[in-house]
C-alpha cells in the first residue's frame, strides 16, 4: 500500500477542486484555465467544476537498475502510481528527475502544453488536458527507455455516472459505477512482461511487480485497464467475456497495437464460469513462449481473492533491499559487447572498481555489463528496448537438473521474456539470431562459499542446449565457455592492436565449480577460486606485416561495432586498398543511424554496393567509389546476408529474424517478393549467411532456427531441407559455402563445432569434427601427433575458394581452418583473434587467390594465403599477412571515428567480385587487373 | 443436472484415474459451482426449448509431410450428434487445418471430447507433454473443461495423452454455450509439449454461437490468418458441408448472396486484412471500414453482399511480400 487515489496524490497548496465532490461532475467539462473555472463557480455554482490535479512524480532509478515513478515521497513503483481523473479535469505535473539520464512526461492522445526532457537533477512543469474519457499511458519521452519503468496509467472517467458495463452470466450487460468496483487491475504489457498494480475499492494502491497473480471472489466487480507501450500484444483472460469499448460486441481478446494502446473492461469474476485460476496471457506465441503469462485467482466465495505479488524490482538479488522474490533486467540492445545490458550494468562496473571506496562491491572488478546475481526464486526478465531487430532469448546453458529449462521460443520477434529460475548455478541466455549475444545470470544458494557456477546438488555440473548433460564447471570446456562471455561482453577485455598489449580481467569473485581444483593455484577448500586467476596480463600484442603481395582491388570489411560521432547505432565499413594494404575510406552513414552492418555484396558492375543491418530491418546501397548512401531500403526483421544471383544481378536479403529470402530486382530499390524458407505454417527457419550456386539457380540457406541446410529454386520452390544436427541437437547452421561447379554444398554448424559437406541435391555426404583434437574435459589433445592442435571451436563463415581447392573457416574461438575440398579432411589451423568471424577471398596479384578473414574482437584483418607457391597444394596455406583496420589521417570519411576503433570485424568483401559466375560477368576494366585463370577459375 | 464429470476415463490399468485426486483439491468450489450452473441450466432451457446438447468427439494427428520430414498437426472430426441426430457427414474424413468449425446456438450445451492420435502420445517423457487439449474461447466452461495443463489451472492436465503428471486416453469437457455467447470464436490446444500447446502447428478451429434466430448466409468462410498464410475453408450455408480447407484457399460464393467472414488471427504477427473492393460494417458498429487489424486469437466478423470478383489480402509487410492472399471468386 503506497498511496491513495485522486485525494492522496493531491499538493494542496496549488488546488482550486476538489474531486472528492463527484456530485458536481455532472454536467459538460469546461475548457481553459484555473481561472476560467474559478470565475465559474463564482457565477453559477451548480455548473461541474473541473479538478486541477497537483501531482509530484520523481523518475528515478530501482535498485535493479530499472527507471521507475514515485508519487511524492512514496516508494517508486513500475507501473507508476495510476492517476483517476474526471473527464474535463487539468493534470498539472511536477516532474523531478533523479535518475541518471533525461527523462521527459508525454501522454500520447491527450494534449499536452509541455514536452521536452529535462536533465537529471531537475524539475519541470507538464500540464496535461484531460479532454477524453478513457485509459492513456503517460511515459518518459526516452525513444524507447521508458520501456525500463517509466510508464503509469492515466484514468478519465466520465464526470458522472457508469464507468463501464460488465455481462452477467445470462448475457445481460450491466453497468457499473466507480463506486460499485470490488477493485481494479492496472496491467501494462510491456516487452514480454506484464506490470501490475491493484486499486482497492478504497483507492490504495498497490505494485504487484512483474508477471502478478490478481485475485478476487467470485462474483466480484473487477475492472482491468490493459495499457502497452513497445511492441503490440493480444491480451487474452481465460473464460471471461467482456464489451469491446464504445459496443455491444462481446470479446474475450483485444489487440494492443505497437508503440501505445489501451483497453479497459469490467467483468464478474468468475461469471458462468466459476473459481479457479484463470490463466491470462499475451496471445502472440512467441510472447507465450517468452513467458508473458500469470493467473487471475478467482477464490470462491468465502476465500480471500488476494492477489498474489509477482517478482520485485526490490527483492532478493545482489544488493536487492527487500526479502521478496527479486527481479534482475536486462535490456536487449544493438550496443557491442552488451546486447544483454544489465539495467543496472553500469552501476555495478562502478562500484565494483578498485578504486570505489566504501562500495559493497570495491575490488570485484567486474567489466562486463551483462552479468547479474539473484537469489533462488527471483526471475530474470529481458525487454527489447534498444534494438530495432528481432530476437530470441534462448538458453545456451544452465544448471544440470534446473527446472523449465532451455527457456525458448519458436522464432524470433519484437519484444522482451521473463523467467523465473528456482535451481541454484549460472545460466548463459543467447539470441539465436544473433548467436554472440551473451547474458549471464548466477543464481547463487546463500548457504554454499562462493557464487555458484553449477547446480550444488549435482556436484555444481552444468548442461547445454546441443546435448551435453553433467559437464562439470572444472572442465576445459566450461572454463572456455566463461571466457569466450568475459571477452566478448566486455570491450576492455578485446585485442586493441593500437596499444601494443593485452589485458583479460575477471571478476575476483570466489566461485564454486564441480570437483578437484583444476588449477594448482586452488588449494583451500578444493573448488572456491575467484574468476580473476584466468586474468591475462600484459601479453605483448604484435601487429605483424602486411601481405608481402598485393591483392588485386579494394576490400570491404564490416567493422560492425565501430563507433562515430554523429550517430549512436554502432558500425562503419572498412576499405581497405589492397595495392598498399591501407584504410582508403571509412563509411559510417550517420545521415541514416547506420546500425551494425554485417555484410555485402556488390552489383555485376561493382559501382553498388549493397550492405545489410543485421539488427535492424534496413539494406543499404553504398556507391562503391564515393562510399555515398544511395538509398536506404525497409527490408524485413534482421537481415543478414546479401548476394546477387548471377544470372540477372537480382538482389536477394537472408531475412534473419524471419522466415525467407527477400527479391530486390535488379536496377530497382523496391522489395518485389519474398521466397519462403519452409512450406506453410512451418516453423521459421530464420536463415543467416546464404549462398547461390555459379549457375544462379540454387540459393543455399544455413536455417538457424530449424538447425537444416535449405536449397530452394532461385524463382521459389524448396527443393531440400537436409538437418546438420547429427546424433545431437542444435548444431544451429550458420554460413554457407559452394564449389564453383556447384557440385559441393559446405555448412559450418556453429554449436556442433563441424562443417556438413551435402551434394547439390541436399544429400548430407559427409560431417566434418572441427574440434576432433579436443577433450572437453581437459582441453586440446594432439591426436595425429602433428606437434599442432586442430581445433575449429564455433565455425562461422566458411567460403570455397573460387578455384574450389578451400574451404577457408573463419573460427570464433580464435583460429582458421582450412579443409580441402578433395580430401574433405582438414590440412591447416591457423592461428586468428578472438571472435574470428568473416571470411571471403579476392584476387591476388598475379594469380592466386587471399581469404580475407574478420575478427569482431581485434581489430586487425588477417590476410591468408591459400596456397602461395601456386602449385595447386594447400597444405602449406598460411597467413600472408596483416592489415590495421583502424582509420588513419589519409582515411577518407563521412563521420569521425570515436570508440572501438576498428573493432567488430564480420562481413567482408572483396571488389572485384572473382567468384565463378560472376567473376565472367565483370566489366572488361575489372577483367584487366585478373590473370586468365583468375577470369575463368574453372576453365570451360 | 451436473455439469462436470471428467475426465472421462476409460478406465485401463495404463492410466491412472484422477477422481481420487479430483476429490480433494478444489472440493469446495466444485459442488457450489455445479450447484450455480445446474440452477443456471435449468432457468435457461425452461426460457428456450430449441436448446440443443451436441456430443462431440475430436481426434488430433500428424499431417502428411512437407516432403522434407516436417510434419503439421490437425484435428479430426470422429462424431458430432445434435440432440442425437448424427450431423458428422458435415466434415471432412480428414483431419484439416483448420480444424472442423463447430456451429451452435445459444442455450446449447455441449460434450466434447479429445482423442490423441499422434503416435508416441500415451509415453510419458518428463518435462515434455504429449497431451492434445481443447481450449474454446467465448463459451462458458468450468476450470475442468479449460484445456490447459496443471501448472496452469492447478487441478488436473486437462487433455489427451501422456501430461507432465497425468495421463488420460480421452478427456471429455462440458460447454454451456450461455445467452451472451454469441459470436464466432477459436479452439485450440493449449497442451501439447509445452503449457503453451501448438495452436501454432495446426491445432486450431472455430465455433460460431449464433444467436437464436440469426439470419442465413448463403456462404460461411473461416479464414485463419497465420504467420505466412492464411488457413481457410468453407461452409455451404444450406447444407452446412465444410470444405477446402487449407492455405489460402479460393473462396467461392454466388452473386447477389450473402456471405460471412470469420477471422480469426493465430501465431506471433499482427496483420492488416483487406478484401479488396468490399466494405463492411465494424463489428458492434456503424461504421464501414475496408480494413482490419487483427492480432492473434482477436476474431473479426463481417458479413457482405457477394458481388464481384476479388481477393483477399494481409497487408503486413513480409506476408503481402511471401503471397499471403486469396482468391474471392463470385459467380
Amino acid at each position: 500500500m503506497f498511496s491513495k487515489r485522486e485525494d492522496q496524490y493531491r499538493d494542496d497548496k496549488d488546488n482550486t477542486m476538489n474531486t472528492s465532490t463527484p456530485s458536481r461532475f455532472n454536467r459538460p467539462m469546461l475548457q481553459g484555465a484555473k481561472w476560467m473555472v474559478v470565475v465559474v463557480a463564482f457565477l453559477a455554482s451548480s455548473v461541474a467544476w473541473a479538478a486541477v490535479h497537483n501531482i509530484a512524480l520523481t523518475a528515478k532509478a530501482l535498485p535493479n537498475g530499472q527507471l521507475a515513478y514515485a508519487l511524492g515521497g512514496n516508494e517508486a513503483v513500475i507501473p507508476g502510481p495510476t492517476l483517476f481523473v474526471k473527464k474535463g479535469d487539468t493534470l498539472s505535473i511536477t516532474l523531478t528527475n533523479s535518475t541518471e539520464v533525461k527523462v521527459g512526461f508525454e501522454i500520447p492522445g491527450l494534449s499536452a502544453q509541455n514536452a521536452g526532457r529535462i536533465n537529471p537533477g531537475k524539475t519541470k512543469k507538464f500540464t496535461v488536458k484531460a479532454n477524453k474519457e478513457g485509459a492513456y499511458a503517460y511515459h518518459g519521452d526516452m525513444g524507447g527507455k521508458e520501456l525500463l519503468g517509466l510508464f503509469g496509467a492515466v484514468i478519465v472517467d466520465k464526470p458522472a455516472g457508469p464507468v463501464d458495463s460488465y455481462i452477467e452470466a445470462n448475457g445481460n450487460i450491466v453497468p457499473v459505477s466507480q463506486a460499485q468496483l470490488d477493485k481494479q487491475f492496472v496491467l501494462f504489457m510491456v516487452g514480454s512482461t506484464f506490470w501490475g498494480t491493484e486499486i482497492s475499492s478504497d483507492g490504495t494502491q498497490k505494485p504487484l511487480w512483474a508477471n502478478p497473480n490478481p485475485g478476487a471472489v467470485e462474483n466480484d466487480i473487477v475492472r482491468f485497464h490493459i495499457l502497452s507501450v513497445g511492441p503490440g500484444h493480444t491480451f487474452h483472460l481465460h473464460a471471461h467475456r467482456w464489451l469491446k469499448t464504445g459496443t455491444r460486441e462481446i470479446i474475450d481478446t483485444k489487440l494492443l497495437k505497437e508503440e501505445f494502446d489501451t483497453h479497459s473492461f469490467t467483468i464478474k469474476a468468475g461469471s458462468g464460469v466459476g473459481a479457479g485460476d484463470w490463466q491470462y496471457h499475451c496471445h502472440l506465441i512467441a510472447h507465450m513462449e517468452a513467458g508473458m503469462h500469470g493467473s487471475f485467482k478467482v477464490d470462491p466465495v468465502g476465500g480471500d481473492g488476494a492477489s498474489l505479488v509477482g517478482a520485485s524490482p526490490y527483492g532478493r538479488i545482489l544488493l536487492g533491499p527487500k526479502d521478496e522474490p527479486g527481479l534482475v533486467t536486462f535490456e536487449v540492445s544493438d550496443e557491442p559487447a552488451s546486447w544483454f545490458r544489465s539495467a543496472r550494468g553500469d552501476a555495478i562496473v562502478k562500484l565494483s572498481d578498485p578504486a570505489a571506496n566504501g562500495s559493497p562491491l570495491q575490488g570485484v572488478d567486474i567489466k562486463t555489463k551483462s552479468l547479474e546475481v539473484m537469489s533462488p526464486g527471483s526471475s530474470v526478465n529481458f525487454i527489447m528496448s534498444d534494438t530495432n531487430g528481432a530476437h530470441t532469448i534462448s538458453s545456451l546453458l544452465w544448471p544440470t537438473g534446473a527446472h523449465h529449462m532451455p527457456f525458448d521460443q519458436s522464432s524470433a520477434y519484437r519484444g522482451g521474456g521473463i523467467v523465473k529460475l528456482d535451481t541454484p548455478g549460472l545460466y548463459v541466455f543467447t539470441c539465436k539470431v544473433h548467436p554472440y549475444m551473451f547474458a549471464a545470470v548466477i543464481v547463487d544458494d546463500p548457504a554454499t562459499p562462493g557464487l555458484d557456477l553449477g547446480n550444488p546438488q549435482q556436484d555444481f555440473k552444468i548442461d547445454l542446449v546441443t546435448g551435453i548433460k553433467g559437464l562439470p564447471t572444472s572442465s576445459d570446456l566450461a572454463i572456455r565457455l566463461l571466457q569466450t562471455f568475459f571477452i566478448t561482453t566486455a570491450p576492455p577485455n578485446w585485442q586493441d592492436y593500437s596499444s601494443g598489449v593485452w589485458n583479460v580481467r575477471f571478476p575476483t569473485i570466489p566461485v564454486q565449480i564441480s570437483g578437484a581444483p583444476r588449477d594448482p593455484n586452488l588449494t583451500e577448500g578444493g573448488i572456491a577460486a575467484p574468476l580473476s586467476i584466468l586474468n591475462v596480463t600484459n601479453q605483448t600484442l604484435s601487429f605483424g606485416s602486411t601481405p608481402v603481395t598485393p591483392g588485386v582491388g579494394e576490400v570491404w570489411a564490416n567493422t560492425q561495432f565501430e563507433k562515430t560521432a554523429h550517430k549512436y547505432k554502432p558500425g562503419t565499413t572498412t576499405v581497405v586498398d589492397t595495392t598498399n594494404w591501407t584504410v582508403k575510406r571509412k563509411v559510417a552513414l550517420p545521415q541514416i543511424n547506420n546500425n551494425n552492418p554485417h555484410n555485402m555484396w556488390t552489383s555485376r558492375d561493382q559501382s553498388v554496393i549493397y550492405q545489410t543491418q543485421w539488427f535492424d530491418n534496413k539494406l543499404s546501397m553504398i556507391e562503391r567509389e564515393t562510399g555515398e548512401l544511395i538509398k536506404n531500403i525497409q527490408v524485413g526483421y534482421s537481415p543478414s546476408h546479401v548476394m546477387t544471383l548471377p544470372t540477372n544481378d537480382d538482389i536477394t536479403i537472408a531475412i534473419n529474424g524471419e522466415n525467407g529470402i527477400y527479391i530486390i530486382p535488379a536496377g530497382t530499390t523496391k522489395v518485389s517478393k519474398m521466397l519462403p524458407t519452409q512450406g506453410q505454417g512451418h516453423i521459421s527457419a530464420n536463415p543467416h549467411g546464404h549462398w547461390i550456386s555459379s549457375d544462379g539457380s540454387k540459393i543455399v540457406t544455413p536455417n538457424i532456427n530449424t538447425h537444416d541446410i535449405g536449397i530452394y529454386g532461385a524463382q521459389g520452390g524448396i527443393q531440400a531441407r537436409t538437418p546438420t544436427s547429427v546424433n545431437a541437437p542444435g548444431a544451429h547452421p550458420i554460413a554457407i559455402g559452394m564449389m564453383p561447379d556447384s557440385s559441393k554444398i559446405f555448412a559450418a554448424n556453429l554449436l556442433h563445432h563441424s562443417l556438413s559437406v551435402l551434394n547439390e541435391s541436399g544429400e548430407l555426404l559427409n560431417t566434418i569434427n572441427l574440434i576432433d583434437e579436443y577433450d572437453p574435459m581437459t582441453g586440446p589433445v594432439d591426436k595425429n601427433g602433428n606437434g599442432e592442435f586442430e581445433l575449429g571451436i564455433l565455425p562461422i563463415q566458411s567460403p570455397v575458394s573460387p578455384d574450389g581447392k578451400a574451404v577457408v573457416i573463419a573460427t570464433m574461438g580464435g583460429s582458421i581452418v582450412i579443409v580441402d575440398t578433395a580430401t574433405e579432411k582438414v590440412v591447416k589451423t591457423l592461428p586468428c583473434d578472438p571472435g574470428c568471424h568473416g571470411a571471403n577471398f579476392g584476387a591476388k596479384q598475379g594469380g592466386g587467390y587471399y581469404a580475407y578473414v574478420t575478427t569482431k574482437f581485434s581489430n586487425r584483418l588477417t590476410v591468408v594465403d591459400i596456397d602461395p607457391n601456386n602449385d595447386g597444394d594447400i597444405s602449406d596455406a598460411t597467413i600472408a599477412g596483416h592489415v590495421s583496420l583502424v582509420d588513419t589521417p589519409h582515411t577518407a570519411k563521412d563521420d569521425r571515428m570515436s570508440e572501438l576503433p576498428g573493432f567488430g570485424g564480420q562481413g567482408v568483401l572483396a571488389v572485384p567480385n572473382v567468384y565463378n559466375g560472376w567473376v565472367q560477368k565483370l566489366p572488361a576494366v575489372w577483367k584487366a587487373g585478373l590473370t586468365s585463370d583468375q577470369q575463368n577459375p574453372i576453365g570451360h | 443436472m451436473s455439469f462436470q464429470s471428467n475426465p472421462l476415463c476409460s478406465g485401463t490399468g495404463l492410466f491412472e484415474s484422477s477422481y481420487a485426486a479430483q476429490s480433494t483439491p478444489h472440493a469446495v468450489f466444485k459442488p457450489l459451482l455445479a450447484l450455480f450452473l445446474g440452477v443456471m441450466m435449468s432457468l435457461l432451457l425452461n426460457g428456450n426449448s430449441l436448446a440443443a446438447e451436441h456430443v462431440i468427439q475430436l481426434t488430433a494427428e500428424e499431417t502428411r509431410d512437407d516432403g522434407f520430414g516436417n510434419k503439421l498437426l490437425a484435428y479430426k472430426m470422429l462424431s458430432h450428434t445434435i440432440g442425437g441426430t448424427n450431423v458428422t457427414h458435415r466434415y471432412s474424413t480428414e483431419a484439416t487445418i483448420p480444424g472442423p468449425t463447430i456451429e451452435l446456438t445459444e442455450g446449447d450445451t455441449v460434450k466434447i471430447s479429445i482423442l490423441n492420435a499422434i503416435p508416441g502420445n500415451n509415453v510419458p517423457v518428463p518435462g515434455i507433454s504429449k497431451q492434445v487439449s481443447i481450449h474454446v474461447h467465448g463459451v462458458h466452461y468450468d476450470i475442468l473443461s479449460d484445456g490447459t495443463l496443471k501448472v496452469i489451472n492447478k487441478l488436473f492436465d486437462e487433455g489427451a495423452g501422456a501430461g507432465l503428471e497425468e495421463t488420460y486416453v480421452v478427456y471429455e469437457y462440458k460447454w454451456n454455450v450461455a445467452p451472451g455467447t454469441a459470436g464466432t470464436w477459436a479452439y485450440h490446444d493449449h497442451n501439447f509439449e509445452t503449457h503453451n500447446g501448438a495452436e501454432h502447428k495446426g491445432l486450431f478451429g472455430a465455433i460460431i454461437v449464433n444467436p437464436i434466430g440469426a439470419p442465413q448466409y448463403a456462404k460461411e468462410y473461416v479464414l485463419y490468418l497465420g504467420d505466412d498464410a492464411f488457413w481457410g475453408m468453407e461452409i455451404n450455408g444450406a447444407n452446412k458441408k465444410q470444405s477446402k480447407h487449407g492455405p489460402n484457399p479460393t473462396l467461392s460464393a454466388r452473386e447477389d448472396t450473402r456471405v460471412r467472414f470469420h477471422l480469426i488471427a493465430l501465431g506471433t504477427d499482427i496483420h492488416t486484412f483487406k478484401l479488396d473492393g468490399y466494405h463492411w460494417f465494424d463489428p458492434g458498429t456503424h461504421n464501414l471500414i475496408n480494413q482490419a487489424a487483427i492480432g492473434p486469437l482477436e476474431k473479426h466478423v463481417f458479413s457482405v453482399k457477394a458481388e464481384h470478383s476479388s481477393q483477399y489480402e494481409d497487408k503486413n509487410l513480409s506476408n503481402r511480400l511471401l503471397g499471403m492472399r486469396g482468391k474471392f471468386n463470385v459467380q
